[in-house]
C-alpha cells in the first residue's frame, strides 16, 4: 500500500511541476497582455485601445488586408495542393520521389526568405523583371503588395496541403475506387463523388492550418508588402517601431489576434470533428501510367509547379555564391559571402541557432513525452488542465508570444529578456503542442497491457515507464523531434522580437541582412539554413523509414 | 505449493454502473478455473481485480486465506497472459522472459538457467534470441506464457489468450496451455467467451452474465445439466419449448409440449398439477419419428450434411424454428417439406421454471 502511494506521488509531483511551468510561461505572460490591453496609463480600466483600433481606418484596414491576402493564399494553396497530391498519387510521374522531397523542402524554409527571393526575381530591379523590361521595352514595377504577398504565401503553403491530402489519399483503399467503378461511375464522377468528399476533412483541416500560419506571419508582408500593410506588420511596428510605440496598444492588438486565431481554432476543431472518416488502406491507390498527351501534360504541370516552388531556394543558393556589392550584383562567382558570415565575430549566429534548437528540442521532447504520458495514462482533473493549457501556444502567433515574454520577463526576479534562456523557452513553448499531439498519438498506439505485463512481472510503475514505455515511443518521438528541429531553426516571428546582438540566430540574421540590403550575406545564411534542413530531412527519412511527413 | 483463491462478495463499480455485483467464488489449489460469459459480463474485470489492475470496491479477495486487496500488483506475484500477448517489442525473446526475473534481482546464472528451462517447456528454445516482430502469433503466445510462468507465480491469469489466433492454431495452443498448466501445477484463472475452449481446457467453469455468477461446475455438468436457461442457451445450442408439468407422482413426471406427452423420472418438484415450465432440448437430444404421429409435429425446411452428423432445420406449427442433429447414416436425407414428428430423449433434456431462472432437474437421479 505504501508503495502504491509513493508512485502516485511521483507522477502527481511531476504534474504539479509541469502545471507550474505552464502557468509561469504561458498563462502569466498572456494574462499580462490581457491586463495591459484594458489598463490605461492612468490606471483606469477601459476598452479605449480597442475603440482606437476599430475607429481609425489606418488601423482596421490592416485587418481587412490581412484577411484578403490570407483568404486568397489559402484558396490558391488548397487548390494547388489538392491537384498536385492527386496527380502524384494517381498518375505515374518520373522522379516523383524527388518531387516529393523538393515540395517538402520548399515548405520548410521560412516564408520571408521566399519573399526576399521573389523580390530578387520579380522585384523592381529583379532578374526576371529586367529581362522582361529589356525584351519588351517596358518598365514593369515589380511584384509588390497584395499580389506579391499572395504569390509568396501560396507557393510556400501549398506543400502543407499537399502533404496532408497526399497522406489521406494514401490511406484510401483502392477498393473504394474499384467499387465505384463497378457501380457504373465514370472517372470524373469518381473523383468528384468519392475522392473529393473523402479527402475533404483533411483538405479543410490543412487549409485552416495554412490560414492560421499565413494570417500571423509578419516577415513576408514586411518585406514584399511595401505599402500594403497587414495586421502582423502593424503589430510589429507598434511594438518595435522607432516612433510612436505604445506597449498597451500593442497588447490590445495581441488580444485581437488571439481572438481571431481562437475562433479559427474552434472552427477547425468543429469541422474536423464533424467530418472525419477513419480509413486504413489494405490496398492503397497505385499511380497508373498515363499515355500520350495526358502523360506529357501531367509531367509538365507537376514539374512546373515544383520548379516555381523551389525557385526561391535556387535563387538564394545561387545568390550566395555571387559577388554582391550591397544590393547590386557584379555577376562574378565568389565565396566572399561565406567568408563574411563565417568570420569569428559572426560565427555565434550559427552556433546560437544550433545550440538553441538542440536545447529547445531536448526540453520539448522530455516535457512532451511526460505530458502526453500523464494526460493519456494518468487521467485526472490536474492532467486535464495541463492538456488544455499545453494547447494554448497552438493558437498564439509567435510575435504575440515574443511580445508577451518581453512584458513578463524584463524585471527581477524574472529577468530573462536578452538571454538565451528566453529564446529557448519561447521556441520550446511554440513547438510544444505539436510534440504533445504526436507523442499522445504514439502512446495511444501502445497497448496499456504491455505496461500492465511489466507491472505484473514485478516492475514498479516508474521503472515500467523508463524501461518499457519510453523505449517503445522512441522511434516515433525521434522522427517527430527531427521535424520539430527543422521547424525551430527556421522560426522567426518570436526570435525577431526576443533577440539581442548576442542571441542572434540564422533566421534573424537573414532578416536583418535583407533589411540592410546585404543580400549576399543573407543568401549565404539562407543556404546554410536550407542545407541544414535538407540534411535533417534526410535523417528524418532514415529514422522514420518512410517518405511521409506530418508537421 | 499451489494456492487457493477465494473471492468473497466482491463488488466493482465504474462510475454509477455496477459491473461486478457481489461475486463469490472458491478456486482450489492447482485448479484450471475458467470465467466464461458473453462480452461485457464482467469476467475480465474480475480477472483484473485478482491481479490488481482494477481496485476492489467491496468484499475481499484472498490467497490462501490472506487478504490481498491492498497489495500493489507488482508485489502480488501473479503471472498474466494478455489477449494481445503484450510482448515488449524492443526486447528479444530471452529478454522478455527474463524481465520478471531481473525485477526479482535473481543472480545472473539462475536467470539464465530458468529462462532456458521454461523455453524448453513451452517448446521455443530455438527462438531464444529472436526479436518479437519475427515471431508468429502462436510463437508470441508461447513467449507470453513462458514470461508469465517463469517467475513461479502463485497464480496464473489468462485473459482471452487465444482469441487472436486462427482456428487451427487455437486448438493446438489450447492443448499446449492445458498440458503446460498440468506440468507446472499452478492455480490458473482463465477468461474466455469461447464456450468450446472453456469446455476443452477447464477443470471447472464459472458462467457469468451481467456481473453475476450463473453456475460454477465441471464442463460436463455445465453442458448437460445447466442450472438455468441462460447457461443452457449460452453453452451449446438449446431449443426452448413452452411446456407443462402435468403431474409428478412417485418419481414419475408427465411433461407435455403441445400435444406431445412424455415421462421423466428426474423432476425435483413434487406433485404440482399443470405447472407451466420451459423445456430445453439440445439438437442431438431429439429422436426423429417418421412412422407414427407421436412427438412434436414439424416440417423440414432444409438440411445440411456435415459428414459426421446431419443438421435438419425444421419449423413447428407455431412457426418456431428448431435445429435437429442426427448422426449421419446411409439412408437418404429427409426431403425438404416433409412432415415429421420429434420425440425427445427424456433422460437427457432439461426442464426449467417458466421464468427460466431455475432448473427442475434432480441431478442425483442417473438415467
Amino acid at each position: 500500500m505504501k508503495g502504491a502511494k509513493k508512485i502516485l506521488n511521483i507522477w502527481q509531483a511531476l504534474a504539479i511541476a509541469i502545471l507550474a511551468l505552464f502557468l509561469l510561461f504561458v498563462v502569466y505572460p498572456l494574462g499580462l497582455i490581457l491586463y495591459k490591453s484594458i489598463i490605461m496609463k492612468d490606471g483606469t480600466v477601459s476598452f479605449a485601445y480597442f475603440v482606437k483600433f476599430f475607429s481609425k481606418k489606418y488601423y482596421w484596414s490592416t485587418l481587412i488586408n490581412s484577411f484578403k491576402v490570407t483568404v486568397a493564399s489559402t484558396l490558391v494553396s488548397a487548390v494547388l495542393g489538392l491537384i498536385i497530391a492527386y496527380l502524384l498519387r494517381s498518375i505515374k510521374i518520373r522522379g516523383s520521389r524527388l518531387l516529393n522531397i523538393l515540395i517538402v523542402i520548399s515548405y520548410l524554409s521560412p516564408p520571408f526568405i521566399g519573399a526576399y527571393a521573389w523580390i530578387q526575381l520579380l522585384g523592381r530591379n529583379g532578374f526576371i523583371t529586367r529581362i522582361l523590361n529589356a525584351l519588351f521595352n517596358v518598365k514593369l514595377g515589380g511584384i509588390y503588395g497584395f499580389s506579391g504577398i499572395v504569390l509568396v504565401f501560396s507557393l510556400q503553403s501549398f506543400p502543407l496541403v499537399y502533404m496532408y491530402v497526399s497522406g489521406a489519399l494514401k490511406n484510401m483503399d483502392n477498393s473504394l475506387n474499384e467499387a465505384a467503378e463497378s457501380l457504373g461511375c465514370s472517372v470524373v464522377q469518381r473523383v468528384w463523388k468519392i475522392i473529393v468528399p473523402l479527402v475533404m476533412p483533411t483538405l479543410l483541416a490543412s487549409a485552416l492550418l495554412v490560414f492560421m500560419r499565413v494570417f500571423s506571419d509578419f516577415g513576408t508582408p514586411m518585406l514584399i508588402g511595401e505599402g500594403y500593410k497587414t495586421f502582423p506588420v502593424l503589430l510589429y511596428s507598434q511594438f518595435m517601431g522607432e516612433v510612436n510605440t505604445d506597449d498597451n496598444y500593442a497588447a490590445a492588438l495581441c488580444v485581437i489576434v488571439i481572438g481571431i486565431t481562437l475562433i479559427l481554432f474552434f472552427i477547425q476543431r468543429y469541422i474536423g470533428f464533424r467530418m472525419s472518416y477513419s480509413m486504413s488502406a489494405m490496398k492503397p491507390m497505385e499511380p497508373d501510367k498515363a499515355k500520350g498527351l495526358k502523360n506529357i501534360l501531367a509531367h509538365i504541370f507537376a514539374y512546373l509547379v515544383v520548379l516555381v516552388a523551389v525557385l526561391p531556394q535556387i535563387t538564394v543558393i545561387v545568390t550566395s555564391f555571387l559577388d554582391t556589392k550591397g544590393a547590386s550584383f557584379a555577376g562574378k562567382f565568389t565565396l566572399e559571402n561565406y567568408k563574411n558570415i563565417l568570420m569569428p565575430k559572426n560565427i555565434s549566429t550559427l552556433t546560437n541557432t544550433y545550440l538553441f534548437g538542440l536545447a529547445a528540442i531536448l526540453l520539448v521532447v522530455v516535457l512532451g513525452v511526460l505530458i502526453s504520458y500523464l494526460t493519456v495514462r494518468k487521467r485526472s482533473i490536474l492532467t486535464a488542465i495541463i492538456d488544455t493549457l499545453t494547447m494554448f501556444p497552438y493558437i498564439i502567433p509567435g510575435s504575440v508570444l515574443g511580445i508577451s515574454f518581453l512584458y513578463a520577463f524584463n524585471k527581477k526576479p524574472l529577468l530573462f529578456s536578452g538571454t538565451a534562456i528566453i529564446i529557448i523557452i519561447a521556441l520550446c513553448i511554440r513547438r510544444m503542442p505539436y510534440t504533445i499531439r504526436s507523442s499522445t498519438a504514439i502512446i495511444g498506439q501502445i497497448s496499456p497491457s504491455v505496461e500492465e505485463a511489466a507491472i505484473s512481472l514485478g516492475s514498479t510503475e516508474t521503472k515500467t515507464f523508463l524501461k518499457i514505455t519510453v523505449p517503445m515511443m522512441m522511434a516515433g518521438v525521434l522522427s517527430g523531434a527531427i521535424m520539430s528541429w527543422i521547424t525551430l531553426i527556421s522560426e522567426l516571428s518570436s526570435s525577431i522580437i526576443l533577440y539581442t546582438s548576442k542571441t542572434q540566430t540564422l533566421t534573424v540574421a537573414i532578416y536583418v541582412e535583407v533589411i540592410r540590403s546585404n543580400f549576399g550575406n543573407a543568401a549565404a545564411y539562407s543556404t546554410i539554413l536550407t542545407v541544414t534542413s535538407i540534411l535533417s530531412l534526410l535523417l528524418f527519412f532514415k529514422v522514420s523509414g518512410s517518405n511521409d511527413i506530418s508537421v | 505449493m499451489s494456492v487457493a483463491i477465494s473471492i468473497e462478495n466482491v463488488v466493482k463499480r465504474f462510475g454509477k454502473e455496477t459491473v461486478i455485483n457481489g461475486v463469490s467464488l472458491d478456486i482450489n489449489p492447482g485448479e484450471f478455473f475458467t470465467l466464461l460469459g458473453p462480452s461485457g459480463c464482467g469476467k475480465t474485470t474480475l480477472l483484473r481485480m485478482i491481479i490488481g489492475f482494477n481496485t476492489i470496491d467491496g468484499g475481499h479477495i484472498k490467497i490462501d486465506g490472506k487478504v490481498i486487496n491492498d497489495i500493489p500488483t507488482n508485489k502480488r506475484n501473479m503471472g498474466m497472459v494478455f489477449q494481445n500477448y503484450a510482448i515488449f517489442p524492443h526486447m528479444s525473446v530471452k529478454d522478455n522472459i527474463a524481465f520478471g526475473l531481473k525485477n526479482r534481482k535473481l543472480p545472473k546464472g539462475e536467470i539464465e538457467a530458468r529462462v532456458d528451462e521454461i523455453l524448453k517447456i513451452v517448446k521455443i528454445d530455438q527462438l531464444k534470441n529472436r526479436m518479437p516482430q519475427k515471431l508468429s502469433g502462436g510463437q508470441q503466445q508461447r513467449v507470453a506464457l513462458a514470461r508469465a510462468i517463469v517467475i513461479h507465480p502463485e497464480v496464473l491469469l489468462m485473459d482471452e489468450p487465444l482469441s487472436n489466433l486462427d482456428a487451427k492454431l487455437r486448438t493446438e495452443m489450447r492443448n499446449a496451455i492445458k498440458q503446460i498448466q498440468r506440468q507446472v501445477g499452478i492455480t490458473t484463472v482463465y477468461v474466455t467467451h469461447d464456450q468450446e475452449e472453456a469446455l476443452a481446457v477447464s477443470d471447472r467453469i464459472a458462467v457469468m452474465n451481467a456481473g453475476v455468477i450463473q453456475q460454477v461446475d465441471t464442463p460436463k455438468n455445465i453442458y448437460q445439466r445447466p442450472s438455468n436457461i441462460f447457461v443452457s442457451t449460452f453453452i451449446g445450442l438449446s431449443n426452448i419449448f413452452n411446456g407443462v408439468l402435468e403431474s409428478n407422482n412417485n418419481g414419475i413426471a408427465i411433461v407435455r409440449i403441445g400435444n406431445y406427452r412424455f415421462r421423466m423420472n428426474n423432476i425435483l418438484i413434487d406433485s404440482s398439477p399443470n405447472m407451466p415450465v420451459k423445456v430445453a432440448v439440445r439438437p442431438e437430444e431429439f429422436i426423429i419419428n417418421r412412422e407414427t404421429q407421436e412427438g412434436i409435429p414439424v416440417v423440414v425446411k432444409y438440411s445440411v450434411f456435415l459428414g459426421v452428423s446431419t443438421h435438419y432445420f425444421v419449423e413447428t406449427q407455431e412457426g418456431q424454428e428448431i435445429e435437429v442433429i442426427q448422426n449421419s447414416d446411409l439412408d437418404e436425407l429427409i426431403p425438404n417439406g416433409e412432415k415429421i414428428h420429434l420425440k425427445v430423449q427424456a433422460q437427457k433434456i432439461n426442464v426449467f421454471t417458466d421464468d427460466g431462472s431455475r432448473s427442475l432437474i434432480d441431478r442425483e437421479v442417473r438415467s
